[in-house]
């Protein structure tokens, strides 16, 4: 189950790079939330209550629902297709499947460096660097800052992929610290995103070049 | 204690923020200086000691906590001043305040944590704080800046929490997960090095956006020019020490390993590409607080090829920090003070400022004289004990390349500061009002504090960097 669920989280880092439609982000960031919320339950069965709902409340209600649901609020009636950066349609998807495979090659690679259950971590660790790397990808192919807003998401989900393979050992502190970021970095960036259409009519990035040398 | 202060910080933000009332928002950011000093004296005695599982009374803490507590101090002077000249509403004080008190409680927290993931945690903090800040003024280019400074530190943090993580696959491969700083050095030796390689350059990478070093240094250089003036004070001296304490911690946890080469390498190149972008942009730059960021980046740039040469590199880059983060402040206040007067950042737009207001004039002069290291400033002690290093490692052809570009640096900066201090131009608008020597003088405290250490070079000081480093390999 958990080699089926990985496997459907990279074709869904391939498929965000074909998309268009910005709608169809807010779509695939949802499913990727369902997703890691499967990855979650299954890898961490052992794990105490507080941490169970800890994970849910990361997964389903934040990563699927919330913040789906805000970008989609944020964006309504207004920008329907992001616009292309310099690498456009199956470019794109080329080199998100290059990045992909690249990052299979460098878990073989590390294979041999992770002594605990080795086979099973490799997983998530090709999952979440692709989807890092992808995420990054994203960011800087893409001129308009709702994908911006995306890319970085990418990577908080490589980033929770990977704290995954890890198990449940950092402290609980630390895993609110994670949820604040993210919480808190789409809401600010969520506040920021509504007052710069304000400003600059719309949300293209290439807009923001006031400030230089 | 500590965990009270934390509650007491976050409780104290809240109610800042709800506050409309301007003198009783800064009287409480007094107040918190006052707190923190209190603080200061409970943990000074207890130096070296672990507070609980997440905190001790570290010795490089407390040495960049004192700094803290003077910067914070000088920059809630200067935004009153700066509050009452702008009649800035109440609603933007309270923010305002509010996010000072929080960055610095996260300052705090990454000064004195004993805990990877907690310093993480932290270093976060200090971004939202920091954004906030930043939006100050609330126009076009406040709002850039703090859109790219949210956006790309958030990047850089995830990027550091990965490297976090892989410390952590490090440590499981042991069968022992204990993140706190003395465990991970105690253990350093039998974990992997390819995992612990990769965690500090992902740790080095995403904490370049604080210290302001390559890669992520432009949304830094951003933030600086287009927030309020004591902000940019603030982000080149207390967030910069707090960055350099953070890949600090790793480097000393990791520095009992055989990648002590490898990590001494990579600051070194990270040290010399940073100088050389300083230099490039520092020749073409015109705005005045722009050219203050890049020579904080030149600073950043020092310390860090000082402190990856090892032995009295060390004490050098801790010594640097100090003294940058004193003369870098009262620079930026200064600043403030000249658009005041002439309502331009411009270079071409501001000249004879020793005539027009002379003790701000004199200001800008002697910490001109200190940020390119020329004497009696303490900034040539510290450069020459790098050189010193870094000839002592017989890096020949890098003190070299480090001397050209610092002179490059030197040439850019003088050819506008000595404009701007000293040459006739067609300013107009000039408005004496904004002349404060209050201001002035408290910014010359800060420059002749530099001053003292570099003649003097008390005791207290050398010995308390000695015993702070102490613990890094000879």
């Amino acid at each position: 189950m958990i080699n089926f669920l990985i496997i459907l989280f990279i074709i869904s880092l391939i498929y965000l790079a074909k998309v268009e439609m910005v709608k169809s982000y807010f779509t695939l960031m949802a499913f990727q939330g369902i997703l890691l919320f499967g990855l979650a339950y299954f890898e961490l069965k052992e794990i105490d209550l507080l941490h169970l709902l800890f994970i849910l409340l990361e997964t389903l209600v934040f990563k699927t629902l919330f913040v789906p649901l805000f970008l989609h609020r944020i964006t309504r009636n207004r920008i329907h297709r992001h616009h292309n950066g310099p690498i456009k349609g199956y470019y794109s998807v080329l080199i998100t499947a290059v990045i992909v495979i690249g990052c299979f090659m460098i878990s073989y690679v590390i294979h041999d460096e992770l002594t605990v259950n080795a086979d099973h971590q490799v997983k998530y660790f090709t999952a979440a660097i692709s989807s890092i790397m992808v995420g990054l990808f994203i960011a800087i192919n893409n001129r308009d800052l709702v994908t911006h807003l995306i890319g970085y998401l990418v990577i908080e989900n490589g980033i929770f992929l990977l704290s995954l393979a890890l198990g449940s050992e950092m402290p609980m502190f630390v895993n609110s610290a994670i949820l604040l970021d993210i919480f808190t970095s789409v809401l600010i960036m969520g506040i920021f995103f509504n007052k710069m259409k304000d400003y600059f009519q719309n949300v293209d990035a290439s807009h923001l070049s006031q400030l230089k040398d | 204690m500590i965990y009270s202060f934390f509650i007491f910080t976050a409780a104290l933000a809240v109610l800042v923020y709800f506050i409309r009332n301007k003198t009783i928002s800064h009287s409480l950011v007094f107040g918190y200086v006052i707190v923190m000093i209190g603080l200061g004296l409970y943990l000074i005695p207890l130096l070296g000691q672990t507070l609980n599982e997440y905190f001790f009374s570290d010795r490089l803490g407390i040495i960049f906590y004192v700094v803290l507590i003077l910067v914070s101090l000088f920059s809630a002077i200067h935004y009153v001043k700066f509050v009452n000249d702008r009649n800035v509403k109440e609603a933007d004080v309270a923010l305002h305040n509010a996010g000072t008190i929080f960055f610095t409680g996260a300052i705090i927290g990454i000064l004195f944590t004993s805990h990877f993931g907690i310093l993480w945690a932290f270093m976060e903090a200090t971004t939202l704080g920091a954004s906030v800040l930043i939006y100050h003024n609330r126009n076009q280019d406040a709002l850039e800046a703090t859109w790219k400074y949210l956006y790309v530190c958030s990047i850089g943090i995830a990027i550091a929490f990965a490297g976090v993580l892989f410390l952590g696959f490090a440590a499981q491969q042991i069968g022992h997960i204990d993140f706190t700083f003395s465990a991970i050095k105690a253990n350093a030796s039998t974990l992997n090095t390819v995992w612990l390689k990769a965690c500090f350059l992902l740790i080095v990478t995403g904490f370049s956006v604080k210290m302001g070093l390559v890669p992520l240094f432009n949304v830094d250089i951003d933030a600086k020019d287009a927030s309020p003036s004591q902000v940019g004070a603030s982000l080149s001296s207390v967030l910069m020490n707090a960055g350099f304490v953070a890949i600090y911690r790793f480097y000393e946890a990791f520095s009992t390993t055989s990648i002590l080469p490898w990590m001494n390498k990579l600051l070194m190149l990270t040290g010399l590409l940073s100088l050389f972008f300083a230099a490039v942009y520092v020749l073409r730059v015109k705005n005045v607080k722009r050219m203050f960021a890049y020579s904080s980046m030149e600073h950043a740039s020092l310390v860090i090829i000082a402190f990856s040469c090892g032995g009295l590199g060390y004490f050098a880059a801790v010594l640097h920090l100090i003294m940058h983060s004193l003369v870098k402040s009262s620079l930026f206040f200064q600043v403030s003070q000249m658009h005041r007067i002439f309502s331009s950042k411009l270079d071409e737009n501001i000249g004879s400022y020793l005539r027009v207001n002379p003790l701000g004039g004199l200001v800008m002069l002697l910490g001109f004289l200190s940020i390119i290291a020329m004497p009696p400033s303490g900034m040539l002690i510290s450069e020459l004990y790098m050189f010193q290093a870094l000839i002592a490692k017989d890096y020949w052809w890098v003190a070299l390349i480090v001397l050209m570009l610092v002179l490059i640096i030197i040439y850019g900066l003088a050819v506008k500061m000595l404009g701007i201090i000293f040459l006739k131009k067609n300013s107009s608008n000039i408005n004496l009002q904004g002349a404060t020597p209050y201001e002035s003088a408290l910014q010359l405290a800060l420059i002749v504090i530099v001053f003292y250490i570099g003649l003097f070079r008390p005791q207290i000081i050398v010995e308390s960097i000695q015993l702070a480093i102490q613990s890094l390999p000879a």
